[in-house]
C-alpha cells in the first residue's frame, strides 16, 4: 500500500525581509495519522516552516501539498479550509470571553441572524469536548482557567474549524509534568481517531515518548527523517547541533557564605484582587544558586518585578547586603551590584534597532572608562563590545550589526554578556534560556555556575524543571504566591516530587520552609 | 543586507519619491496652465518645471546665478536649526511640535534684548541669541514636565503652545512694544551692533548664521552619537522599557531632549532675526518649525543629514517662488509637492518589494559564499 501523506513540503526556501534565510530548500513530509516531531535548535527554522504551512508566511520558493493536493496557503483562513490547524506557543485567546465564546470566534452561531446564540456555542463546545475527550468548562472565562485547559481550548478551536492536521508549537513548554502526561494521552487519542499531529519541541524525552517519526532541522536545512524507535537521544542531539551536547552541567558543591539578598514578608495583591505573593520570605547567599521553580503564574514574575522595582509590594522588605532596594530607581539598584536577565528579552533586554555595541553598554554608558570628558571614548566602547562578543561567543558579522537581526540565542547572549560583565554581586536570571538553542543554553548555564562559584549570588527563576534542578544548589518551589517547598539540596529531587509541590498537592511545614531564611 | 546595498536602496527610494512628486507637480501645472491648446500647455508646463528645477542655480544662458544660490543658502539657516531641534526631540520618541512656536519666541526674545539691553560691540548678538535660546528651552519645560509627571501628550501640548506663544507675542507687540511712528506693526529698530555680519553682502541675507548653523549640525551630531546623553536619548527613543531597565534616568532624559530641542529652535529664531532683519515684525507663526519637521523626517532624525534635507527644502521653495513669479503657477503648489514627497518618504512600505528583492539577492550571495567556503574547507581536508 502506498503511503498517504497529509503534508508534503518540497524544496521550501524562505528569506525574510531582514535578510535572514530561515529555510533553505527544506523537504518535509508527514504521513496521515502519525504524530510527527519537528525538532531543531532555535533559529533552525521550525517556526518559519510551520508558519508557512499555516499560511502566516509565504515561501520564497517551493511547493506545499496538503492531502495530495497542491495548495497555495495565502492566509491562515485558507490553511484552515484545507484542514490545517495550529496551536501557538502563546495562546491566541480572548481572556475576557468565556471558553465557549472563544470557541466560536469568527464563526458565531446566531439567533435570527443578529444575536449571538450562546446556548448553541456552549452545546457545540460540550459536543466537541466529549467527542475528543478534552475536558473544558464552556462557561468559564478564559482568564480564570489554568494553562492546561487553555491549551485544550486551543486544540478544540482548531478541531471545531475542521482541522485534520494539527500543528502544536512547543505545547508542553507551559505545562506541569502531570498536565503533560494528560496532554499526551489526549494526543494519542486524537491520533487513533485518524488525526495527524505535528509536534514541535525541544524536549528530547517527550519526543521519544510520543512521536512516530521526526524531522530534524538545522540551520534552515532538513537533517533527515527518522523513525523515533530507531534513534536514541544522543543521536538526535548530535543531529540537532552537529556535536554532542553535554546536557549535564558539571559543578562543584557550593560553599555559600554571607546573605546577599534578603526578602522578608512580601505581600502583594494584584489589580484583579488575586493574592500573588503571600508572606514570602527568603535569603540568598553569596556563592550559591538558589532556584525558584513553579508553574508560571504562582508569584515568580511578581517577585522578580519587585526585586527590580517594576512593581511595589503592599508590604515587606527587600535588602541587598543590608541596604534597601525596594522602590528605588533601577539605576540605584544596579549601583548596588544587582543584574537582571529579564524574562522577556525583546521588551526589556534590548533596543532592537540599535547596534550590538550600543546594547552592550546600556547599563554603563556613563562609566568613566568609556568616556573622555563629555565625549564617548569610542575606542574603549568598541574594545569592550568586541571583548564581550568574543567571550560570550555572540555569532554576528560585527558589533555594528543591529541586534534584532540576530537569532534568539544570540540576542540572549548579548543580554547575558552585559548583565554578567558589570561586576555584579547578585544576578537575577529570569528564564535565562527560554526559547533559545541548545548551544546557547549550555553556554549560559555554564556561565551561571562559573559566576556563582566565583562568589556571586545567583537567583535562578525558571519554568524549565530540568534547568532549575540541574543548576540550583538549593531550590524553592512556589505555589499560590507562597513557598510550597524548600530543598537545601537538589541531589535527590525528581520530577514527581517537584510536580506534587508545584501543583499544590503537597506543602512543607512552616519549619521546613523557614530554613530558607539564614538568620 | 550589506551597507552599500542599503545605501543604494535609500538613494533610489528618495529619488523615486522626488520623481513621483515632480510628476504630480507637472500634471497639476499642466491642468492649471492658462494656454488653451495642448501644445502651448506643454510649453508652459515645461517652462514652469524649468523654473522650479533649474533656475535656483542657473540662468537661462547657463551661467551660475549667484544671487539665487545665496538666497537658497540663506533660506536654509532657520530650517537647519528647527530641523536639528526636531531631530533631537523625535529621537527620544517625543513628538514635540514646538519648534514652530520655539523659533518665534526665540526670535522675539532675541529681538527684545537687541533693542533694549545695552551691551557693547560684538557681544550683543551673541548674548541676545543665547538669551532667546534659553527662553525657548524654559518654554519646553512645560510640555516635557507635563509629559513625564502627568502623562500629558507632548504633541497636543506643544501644538497648542505654539498658538499661545504666537498670540502672546502679538499681544505684547501690539499693545506695548510697537513703534507707533511706523506704518506697520513692528518694534523699534535693533541697536546697530546687534546685526550678524553677512557672509556675502548681495542682499540675500546670507549671514555668518549659516556657518553657525553648520557648526551646530556637527555639534548636534556629535552630541547624539558620541555622548552618553545623546545615546540615552536614542535608546529611550528605541525602547523606553529597555532604557529604564538599564538604569537610565528616563524622565530626566525626556525633559533634556525637549529642552535641547527648544534651545536649538530658539537659537535658530534669534539668528534668523539678527541675520536678516533690523526690527521685529513677525505677527504670525513663520512656518520654519513645520518645515523643520519635514527636514527631520527626510534626514531620518540623523543630524548629519539635516543640511542635505534643509538644502533640498530651501531649493524647492526657491524654485516654486521663481516658478510662480515667472510662469504664473501658484506658489501654493510647493505645499502639494512637499506633501507628496513627504508621503512617499514616510510610507514604510514604499518600494518594499524592491527592497525584498535586494535582500533576497544579498542573502543568496551570502549562502553561495558560505557554500563555497565550506566546499573549500572540505577539499583541504
Amino acid at each position: 500500500m502506498a503511503v498517504e501523506y497529509a503534508v508534503q513540503m518540497k524544496g521550501i526556501t524562505k528569506v525574510y525581509p531582514n535578510g535572514v534565510a530561515a529555510s533553505r530548500g527544506v523537504d518535509f513530509e508527514v504521513r496521515k495519522g502519525e504524530i510527527h516531531a519537528l525538532m531543531g535548535e532555535n533559529g533552525a527554522g521550525k517556526s518559519t516552516l510551520m508558519k508557512m504551512l499555516f499560511g502566516m508566511e509565504q515561501p520564497t520558493s517551493g511547493e506545499i501539498w496538503v492531502n495530495g493536493e497542491k495548495v497555495v496557503l495565502s492566509s491562515p483562513t485558507v490553511a484552515i479550509s484545507k484542514g490545517v490547524g495550529m496551536v501557538h506557543q502563546h495562546f491566541m485567546l480572548v481572556p475576557s470571553l468565556t471558553v465557549a465564546e472563544n470557541m466560536v470566534l469568527g464563526m458565531v452561531p446566531t439567533k435570527s441572524g443578529m444575536f449571538i446564540d450562546k446556548k448553541k456555542a456552549v452545546e457545540l463546545t460540550r459536543e466537541y469536548s466529549e467527542k475528543f475527550n478534552l475536558y473544558v468548562d464552556p462557561d468559564a472565562r478564559v482568564v480564570d482557567i489554568p494553562v492546561g485547559m487553555k491549551q485544550k481550548v486551543e486544540i478544540l478551536k482548531a478541531l471545531v474549524r475542521g482541522a485534520k492536521i494539527l500543528i502544536l508549537d512547543e505545547p508542553t513548554a507551559v505545562l506541569t509534568t502531570q498536565e503533560t502526561t494528560e496532554l499526551f494521552k489526549e494526543l494519542i487519542n486524537l491520533k487513533n481517531q485518524g488525526y495527524t499531529i505535528i509536534f514541535i519541541s525541544h524536549k528530547l524525552n517527550e519526543i521519544m515518548q510520543i512521536t512516530d517519526r521526526m524531522t530534524i532541522l538545522r540551520g534552515g536545512k532538513s537533517m533527515g527523517v527518522h523513525n523515533t524507535a530507531d534513534v536514541d537521544p544522543e543521536t538526535i542531539s548530535r543531529l540537532m547541533v552537529g556535536r554532542d551536547v553535554v546536557l549535564k552541567v558539571e559543578k562543584e558543591p557550593a560553599k555559600p557564605t554571607d546573605v546577599v539578598l534578603r526578602v522578608r514578608d512580601l505581600e502583594y495583591t494584584n489589580e484583579w484582587g488575586k493574592k500573588m505573593l503571600d508572606n514570602f520570605s527568603m535569603d540568598l547567599r553569596k556563592g550559591e544558586i538558589l532556584g525558584i521553580a513553579g508553574v508560571e503564574g504562582n508569584g515568580q514574575k511578581e517577585l522578580v518585578d519587585m526585586l527590580f522595582n517594576f512593581n511595589v509590594p503592599d508590604y515587606g522588605t527587600i535588602t541587598v547586603n543590608g541596604e534597601n532596594i525596594l522602590g528605588i530607581p533601577q539605576r540605584r539598584i544596579r549601583e548596588k551590584g544587582v543584574s537582571l536577565v529579564p524574562e522577556d528579552r525583546m521588551i526589556y533586554g534590548i533596543a532592537g534597532t540599535a547596534s550590538i555595541e550600543e546594547n552592550m553598554i546600556s547599563d554603563r554608558a556613563g562609566a568613566r572608562e568609556l568616556n573622555n570628558g563629555p565625549l564617548f571614548n569610542m575606542k574603549a566602547i568598541h574594545n569592550l563590545s568586541e571583548e564581550l562578543i568574543r567571550d560570550y561567543k555572540v555569532l554576528c558579522k560585527s558589533g555594528a550589526q543591529q541586534v534584532k537581526m540576530l537569532s534568539g540565542g544570540n540576542i540572549q547572549k548579548v543580554v547575558v554578556a552585559r548583565e554578567f560583565s558589570n561586576n555584579p554581586k547578585l544576578i537575577i536570571a529570569d528564564q535565562p534560556t527560554r526559547g533559545i538553542d541548545v548551544g546557547a543554553t549550555e553556554f549560559i548555564r555554564k556561565k551561571l555556575v562559573e559566576l556563582s562559584r566565583s562568589g556571586i549570588a545567583v537567583l535562578l527563576v525558571s519554568a524549565d524543571l530540568n534547568e532549575v534542578m540541574e543548576l540550583s544548589d538549593s531550590l524553592i518551589v512556589m505555589y499560590g504566591g507562597k513557598i510550597a517547598a524548600y530543598f537545601e539540596d537538589t541531589k535527590d529531587l525528581n520530577d514527581e516530587i517537584m510536580g506534587e509541590y508545584m501543583l499544590g498537592l503537597k506543602q512543607q511545614t512552616a519549619e521546613e520552609i523557614g530554613r530558607v531564611c539564614h538568620e | 543586507m550589506n551597507k552599500k546595498r542599503s545605501m543604494m536602496f535609500s538613494l533610489v527610494r528618495g529619488l523615486m519619491a522626488i520623481l513621483i512628486a515632480l510628476g504630480v507637480a507637472a500634471l497639476l501645472i499642466f491642468i492649471s496652465a492658462e494656454a488653451t491648446n495642448i501644445g502651448d500647455r506643454f510649453v508652459q508646463t515645461f517652462g514652469a518645471l524649468r523654473q522650479l528645477l533649474i533656475s535656483p542655480i542657473l540662468r537661462n544662458n547657463g551661467s551660475v546665478n549667484v544671487k539665487n544660490v545665496t538666497d537658497v543658502l540663506a533660506a536654509m539657516i532657520p530650517i537647519l536649526f528647527t530641523g536639528l531641534a526636531t531631530c533631537v526631540m523625535f529621537s527620544a520618541n517625543q513628538f514635540n511640535m514646538g519648534a514652530e512656536g520655539g523659533i518665534m519666541l526665540g526670535a522675539f526674545v532675541t529681538a527684545l534684548v537687541a533693542i533694549y539691553v545695552p551691551i557693547p560691540g560684538g557681544l550683543l548678538p551673541i548674548v541676545a541669541i543665547l538669551i532667546g535660546a534659553a527662553a525657548v528651552g524654559v518654554m519646553m519645560l512645560i510640555p516635557s514636565i507635563l509629559k513625564v509627571k502627568m502623562g500629558v501628550s507632548e504633541m497636543v501640548c506643544s501644538l497648542m503652545m505654539n498658538y499661545v506663544v504666537m498670540y502672546f507675542i502679538k499681544y505684547t507687540l501690539n499693545t506695548q512694544l510697537a513703534d507707533k511712528s511706523r506704518g506697520q506693526i513692528m518694534t523699534f529698530p535693533f541697536q546697530e551692533n546687534a546685526a550678524i555680519p553677512q557672509l556675502i553682502d548681495n542682499g540675500s541675507k546670507l549671514s555668518w548664521g549659516f556657518v553657525v548653523g553648520i557648526v551646530f549640525v556637527i555639534l548636534t551630531a556629535l552630541f547624539m552619537y558620541r555622548t552618553r546623553w545623546g545615546y540615552a536619548i536614542r535608546m529611550i527613543g528605541i525602547n523606553q522599557d529597555f532604557a529604564k531597565y538599564s538604569g537610565m534616568k528616563v524622565g530626566g532624559i525626556i525633559i533634556l531632549a525637549q529642552v535641547l530641542g527648544g534651545v536649538l529652535a530658539g537659537m535658530g529664531g534669534g539668528i534668523e532675526m539678527l541675520g536678516r532683519y533690523s526690527t521685529y515684525a513677525w505677527s504670525s507663526l513663520p512656518g520654519y518649525g513645520w518645515t523643520g519637521i519635514t527636514v527631520a523626517i527626510l534626514a531620518g532624525n540623523n543630524p548629519a543629514f539635516v543640511p542635505l534635507a534643509a538644502f533640498f527644502m530651501a531649493y524647492l521653495n526657491k524654485g516654486c517662488n521663481l516658478m510662480s513669479t515667472y510662469s504664473g503657477v501658484p506658489a501654493q503648489l510647493i505645499d502639494i509637492i512637499q506633501a507628496v514627497i513627504f508621503l512617499f518618504f514616510a510610507a514604510e512600505q514604499f518600494l518594499s518589494g524592491y527592497r525584498q528583492k535586494l535582500v533576497v539577492k544579498s542573502a543568496q550571495e551570502e549562502l553561495q559564499r558560505q557554500a563555497e567556503q565550506a566546499a573549500a574547507e572540505g577539499s583541504v581536508k
